[in-house]
């Protein structure tokens, strides 16, 4: 009789899925991390309107929104170690750089960064110019240097506002990151598919690593709630 | 010891202020009335450059400092020797109340947080609100909430504040509260400026009344003699009218 599955192997491919589990949440945090780094300087930059930077930093945007992640990832992987030998050679720059040893994941934490940072920079905008005026202007009113005011007052009221918006473009991150294999990364995904040759069974490896995917994200999505609960508890709730 | 010298604010090509000249003493409350859109908000906020002055000076007691070269420091220094309150209150609303008075002590004069915890409680008993110390703003009726703006204003012992309109966006019930809570800072000697629609408070508050129309300041004087004998024609009428309102 034919069966539909291998359950055995399914069941089985599991636990070696999930030891590659660090690799992708790793990757996703730690490019939700530096995107928010690039988000929050480029959205000041607009807010600001900084002469030059404001024109690169929206083209940045621009160029990000319009081409694929997958192109992206590609560019910075072969770019980057081109771009560094050129450097290395024409003027003798980031000599103690050797390209040979940087780690695939490094590439992919750079790709998923540059990519989630564009993506980000708007909504954060979005969200300071929400913060009320009065706030920003209560802040000046009682000397707070401009670093204070943001940092104090104003990025934690964006963030409330911004945490639904941040949450689902962090869970889309963790998903477009089973493309990491294709640069070698060995993340779950990247693990599945050696699972799967060498076994022969794709559908169940698939299966299983989407199951790995789809709980991630459910936990995750919890822990969105709770914390967006957390940053707005001065809309409503007393404090302790 | 206040000073403003021949205040002008541009706004594009919009003249706001004309030329205003105000000389205030120290303890003083000065009410500045007028129609809507006359400028009294903007020269509120000139004073302490919340708005920056096309050109002009002010002065609070020894620091002078000139619109046309006003460096960061002095624009510091206007805004600490100054405290404003506002008519939408403007509390953080990501702080409670304690932190609310408080930070400007911690992040601002870099005072040590036990002292100025003891500081806040201090104020925050005087305007009655020692029961709300962990409450958000949100949490608070309109009328607590400008009684913290109230307090987060004193908390830097400024040598002026300025009052915008305080119980303006208040339901009628609660503007007593704020007016009382006013008039007990007005009694230990604070010098203020409130601009204010509230016209039989302005009498009885204040020592000296401007009276503001078109970006210049029409008439002033103390307000016995601004209410009962204003000299001129477009005050007397524009605090008769308005009294009638009330
Ligand atoms: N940020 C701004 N940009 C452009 N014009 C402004 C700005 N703020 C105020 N104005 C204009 O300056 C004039 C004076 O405004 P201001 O708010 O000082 O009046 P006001 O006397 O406080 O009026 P109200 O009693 O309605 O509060 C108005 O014509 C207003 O439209
Ligand atoms: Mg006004």
């Amino acid at each position: 009789m034919e069966n539909l599955l291998d359950i055995q192997f399914l069941i089985e491919s599991f636990p070696a899925i999930i030891s590659r589990l660090p690799i992708t949440i790793g990757i996703a945090v730690g490019s939700l991390i530096l995107s928010l780094v690039i988000g929050v300087i480029t959205a000041l930059i607009k807010i600001y309107r900084v002469p030059v930077l404001r024109v690169i930093s929206s083209i940045y945007v621009s160029f990000i929104r319009g081409t694929p992640l997958l192109v992206q990832l590609y560019l910075v992987f072969y770019g980057i170690p081109k771009v560094i030998y050129f450097l290395q050679i024409e003027y003798g720059w980031l000599q103690s750089a050797d390209v040979n040893s940087i780690a695939p994941e490094v590439y992919a934490l750079l790709a998923f960064s540059i990519n989630l940072g564009a993506y980000l920079s708007e909504t954060i905008r979005s969200a300071i110019e929400s913060v009320d005026r009065g706030q920003f202007e209560a802040a000046k009113a009682i000397g707070m240097t401009p670093a204070q005011m943001m940092l104090k007052i104003i990025f934690p009221q964006a963030l409330a506002v911004a945490i639904p918006n941040l949450g689902n473009m962090f869970i889309t991150t963790i998903k477009d990151t089973a493309l990491v294999f294709i640069i070698g990364v060995v993340d779950i995904m990247g693990q599945a598919k050696i699972l799967g040759s060498r076994g022969l069974a794709f559908f169940e490896v698939y299966i299983a690593v989407s199951i790995v995917y789809w709980i991630l994200c459910i936990v995750v999505e919890r822990l969105l709630v709770k914390i967006e609960k957390r940053a707005r508890r001065y809309e409503r709730g007393i404090a302790s | 010891m206040i000073k403003l010298e021949n205040i002008h604010k541009y706004y594009d090509s919009q003249h706001v202020l004309k030329g205003i000249n105000v000389n205030v003493n120290k303890g003083e409350v000065v009410s500045i009335l007028g129609p809507s859109g006359s400028g009294k908000s903007t020269l509120l906020r000139c004073i302490n450059f919340l708005e920056e002055p096309t050109s002009g000076i002010v002065e609070i007691s020894d620091k002078r400092v000139d619109a046309s070269s006003a460096s960061k420091a002095d624009i510091f220094s206007l805004r600490t020797s100054t405290g404003m309150v506002f008519q939408q209150y403007n509390l953080f609303k990501n702080l409670t109340v304690l932190q609310n008075v408080m930070i400007g002590l911690t992040n601002v004069k870099h005072i040590k947080k036990d002292e100025a915890k003891k500081t806040s409680l201090e104020i925050l008993e005087k305007v009655g609100l020692t029961n709300r110390l962990n409450h958000y703003p949100a949490q608070l009726s309109g009328g607590q909430q400008q009684r913290v703006g109230i307090a987060r204003a004193l908390a830097l012992n400024p040598e002026v504040l300025l009052f915008d309109e305080p119980t303006s966006s208040l339901d009628p019930e609660l503007v007593d509260e704020v007016l009382a809570t006013i008039r007990a800072v007005a009694d230990t000697g604070k010098t203020m400026f409130i601009v204010t629609h509230e016209l039989n408070f302005a009498r009885e508050i204040s020592d000296r009344v401007v009276f503001m129309e078109d970006g210049i300041i029409v008439e002033e004087g103390t307000a016995e003699q601004m209410f009962n004998h204003p000299k001129m024609e477009r005050t007397k009428q524009f605090l008769s009218k308005a009294t009638r309102n009330n």
